[in-house]
């Protein structure tokens, strides 16, 4: 019996041996190997291979099925971490530096005559700097402008929107727009929005999330909460926008699938709250005749931002190479490209300012883009508490949210209990954590939780 | 055998054992016992908080987390569906135990859903559930119709609502939660997918040991169908129900995170989180480890405690 094992020992010893040695070259050896762990979007293709062609010494890679927010600290903490990973929110953010994988970058590009404070839309700085200090170069920026379906408007009768306008003047017109067919279904509706946008509604109110000393969450006031009682009356009193049930018939029966962009790039929407991200989608879509107007406001005129980063693994063993990439997403190259990709706004400023950028020749059609720029300098960042973890805060708003998206709670008594809760773990936060309780109370004058 | 023989072969037996065993111990009983460790820790994936020892604390503070014992709440709802597996499996079993020409291919459709991927399995039961467009709905609309009862159907995985009035922020019963929702529509599917699943067969092979010559002198002492079944079967069944049965507890007080991860994200408001997808946010979420391995600690502690009571109570009845 033991030959038996002995042979089997062998035999598999000699196969591994052979696989080993015919395994595909995975690296170029004469390349310094960079592992960029990114989403799966075609368009990164492209920005990669962009680089690899700029800097011949590097080999970057893409790797999309490490993303995530966990997998990327353990992994880095592990020291098996990518070299290079994106960053999709200030909480994230926020959770990157705390856990120590993020570099502080802020002297390295100030060597290198970058200065992304200057030079990148201020509504991207929350997804890379914290404190004052930056932690890598925003790949991409975005704020929602409105989408039109001008088919619908012909077919409707209703002349192109132009110009800017409040929420009271929108509303009859989504209204207009929004038509049934002869059994009472929805055949499109006047609106369609994401409902993690919400904070759009919020900010326009003149509410805000958290205090501005972060210590505090203040969704309970009464702005927030007239904010969020619009974005629920375009659902409930105005039946402009679908319910989440709405939506779910409307993507089976017309069977695109779910979700927003879907839903418009199908005509099941004459508008739609977007950014210009969604062109990577709605250029597969021939037909669409489209066009762009700004976002209706509220009392105030502000658009949220939001957007992704690159950050450097601290613990990386190629870091300092890594800065390249860095100095890549800060270059010409790169910034006309996502304009050309269209995946949302190029992150420096000056690039939205060049005569490609507005008449890209490729797409002829596409004659909004200056709309996309001049609204993007209302965008606000996204607001983060350095006093509660993002996701523990967020699971908490949702939990209320969802009520109000379905009608169930009122959306005082909801943003009520999520400020109440979040607040109670902010408090539980502080309790953890002696260094961020003192820095609470330092932000609060000495005054005890 | 000789002393030396006998040493030899002690040798070559633990030289088998030890990858097996070297494998449990690194991958199995150490991280076991690390958690166990950490649950009396802060320890977090972040930095700028130290790490500690923290005795109890965590375990203490679980007592007072309101969004903890929701979930718990939320998991003991989930085992509803569990007595009604348990009941179709056993139904199943026997009707795919008779001597039938193409026994084996019902047989090989009804174990399809434990073949097919869980979450595909998932997505399909998505659309069935669709509100308005969806084959359920639509079924039970034209049977609301027919019967003329003003009522709707039910919005499955979008609603809170549920058999007992659950309120989902509170340890309540709110009257306007009464009715159908996303934790029922997770329980039918669970139903559905258990029915046919490995407790089946295991009552298939339960019923081929079942000795053939006590049928057959219940039948010649003029017992029916039904007196052969509760008299015979069903007693010499006892031993793989009631295996079936705590698998069945500790499956389900663990379960719920496929499901909660693919279709609902928990939602709506939190209704489908169980204590495993708790587990997880608090873990690779919000990074709280030591936290997090206290409720996997309680939650086994809870396992064990209901595995033990099954043990005393199950085993004394197949005893009999």
């Amino acid at each position: 019996m033991k030959y038996v094992f002995l042979g089997s020992f062998a035999f598999l010893s000699l196969l591994s041996g052979i696989a080993w040695f015919i395994q595909p070259e995975h690296q170029r050896h004469d390349r310094v190997p960079l592992i960029w762990v990114s989403d799966p979007n075609p368009a990164r293709r492209e920005q990669v291979s962009v680089f690899n062609d700029l800097h011949s010494q590097y080999d970057l890679k893409l790797d999309p099925n490490n993303s995530g927010m966990a997998k990327v600290i353990v992994q880095s903490l592990a020291g098996v971490g990518p070299d290079i990973f994106d960053c999709y929110g200030g909480f994230d953010l926020s959770g990157y530096v705390k856990a120590g994988v993020a570099w502080d970058v802020t002297d390295e590009l100030a060597k290198g005559e970058i200065h992304p404070l200057q030079d990148c839309w201020p509504g991207s700085f929350s997804v890379f700097v914290l404190d004052g200090r930056v932690y890598g170069m925003p790949t991409n920026v975005s704020v929602n402008a409105i989408w039109y379906n001008k088919d619908i408007f012909d077919a409707c009768g209703v002349p192109y929107p132009k110009g800017e306008c409040t929420w009271e003047q929108f509303i009859p017109l989504a209204q207009k727009l929004t038509v049934k067919d002869e059994n009472g279904r929805p055949k499109h509706f006047g609106l369609l929005a994401d409902w993690w946008g919400w904070k759009q509604f919020v900010y326009q109110y003149g509410g805000r999330v958290y205090s501005e000393d972060g210590t505090r969450c203040v969704l309970d006031s009464p702005e927030a909460i007239a904010g969020m009682q619009l974005f629920h009356d375009l659902m409930y009193k105005y039946r402009v926008m679908p319910s989440p049930s709405d939506e779910q018939n409307m993507a089976t029966t017309g069977g695109w699938g779910s979700g927003t962009i879907t839903l418009f790039s199908g005509g099941r929407g004459a508008m739609a709250v977007g950014g210009r991200w969604w062109l990577c989608t709605l250029r597969d879509n021939k037909k669409l005749r489209l066009g762009v107007m700004p976002a209706p406001f509220g009392p105030k005129k502000v658009y949220w931002a939001y957007g992704r980063a690159s950050l450097v693994n601290k613990n990386s063993p190629h870091r300092r190479e890594a800065l390249d990439f860095l100095r890549y997403l800060a270059g010409r190259e790169y910034n006309d490209l996502i304009n050309h990709q269209a995946d949302a706004l190029a992150p420096l400023k000056k690039y939205c300012y060049t005569p490609e950028y507005l008449h890209d020749p490729e797409f002829p059609n596409e004659d909004y883009n200056d709309v996309w720029r001049d609204i993007m300098r209302y965008g606000v960042p996204e607001e983060i508490s350095p006093f509660v973890d993002g996701h523990a805060a967020g699971r908490l708003i949702d939990k209320q949210l969802d009520l109000v998206r379905s009608d169930e709670e009122s959306v005082e008594k909801a943003m009520r209990n999520a400020a109440r809760q979040v607040n109670g773990e902010i408090q539980k936060t502080l309790a953890r954590d002696p260094q961020l309780r003192e820095r609470y109370e330092r932000t609060v004058g000495g005054e005890r939780p | 055998m000789s002393a030396p023989g006998r040493r030899h072969e002690t040798l070559a037996a633990l030289g088998f054992l030890a990858p097996n065993f070297i494998g449990f111990l690194v991958f199995t009983a150490g991280p076991l016992l690390f958690s166990l460790a950490v649950s009396f820790s802060n320890w977090s994936l972040q930095q700028n908080i130290p790490f500690q020892w923290t005795g109890a604390e965590n375990y203490g503070e679980l007592a007072k987390d309101k969004q903890f014992w929701i979930y718990f709440v939320n998991t003991i709802y989930m085992m509803l569906g569990m007595p009604v597996a348990i009941a179709g499996s056993l139904v199943c079993a026997l009707l795919l135990a008779q001597r039938l020409r193409g026994i084996v291919v019902y047989r090989t459709l009804f174990y399809l859903p434990t073949f097919v991927n869980g979450v595909a399995l998932m997505i399909l039961w998505k659309a069935l559930y669709n509100p308005s467009f969806g084959p359920i709905n639509a079924v039970l609309d034209w049977g609301l119709q027919m019967l003329h009862i003003p009522a709707k159907a039910p919005q499955w995985l979008l609603s809170t609502a549920n058999l007992f009035g659950l309120d989902p922020q509170e340890l309540a019963v709110t009257w306007t939660k009464f009715g159908l929702g996303a934790r029922d529509a997770l329980i039918i599917m669970g139903i559905w997918i258990a029915i046919g699943g490995n407790n089946m067969l295991l009552y298939l092979a339960a019923l081929t040991n079942v000795p053939q010559e006590l049928t057959e002198a219940a039948q010649i002492d003029g017992a029916g169908r039904w007196a052969v079944f509760r008299h015979v079967t069903w007693p010499q069944l006892a031993p793989t129900t009631f295996f079936i049965v705590v698998m069945s507890f500790i499956g389900a007080f663990q379960g719920g995170f496929e499901q909660a991860r693919v279709m609902t994200n928990g939602g709506p408001s939190g209704t489908t989180t169980t204590l495993s997808y708790y587990i997880y946010t608090k873990a690779f979420e919000e990074f709280q480890i030591g936290y997090a391995s206290a409720i996997s600690w309680v939650l086994f502690a809870i396992i064990f405690v209901v595995t033990m009571i099954n043990w005393k109570f199950g085993s004394e009845s197949w005893n009999e």
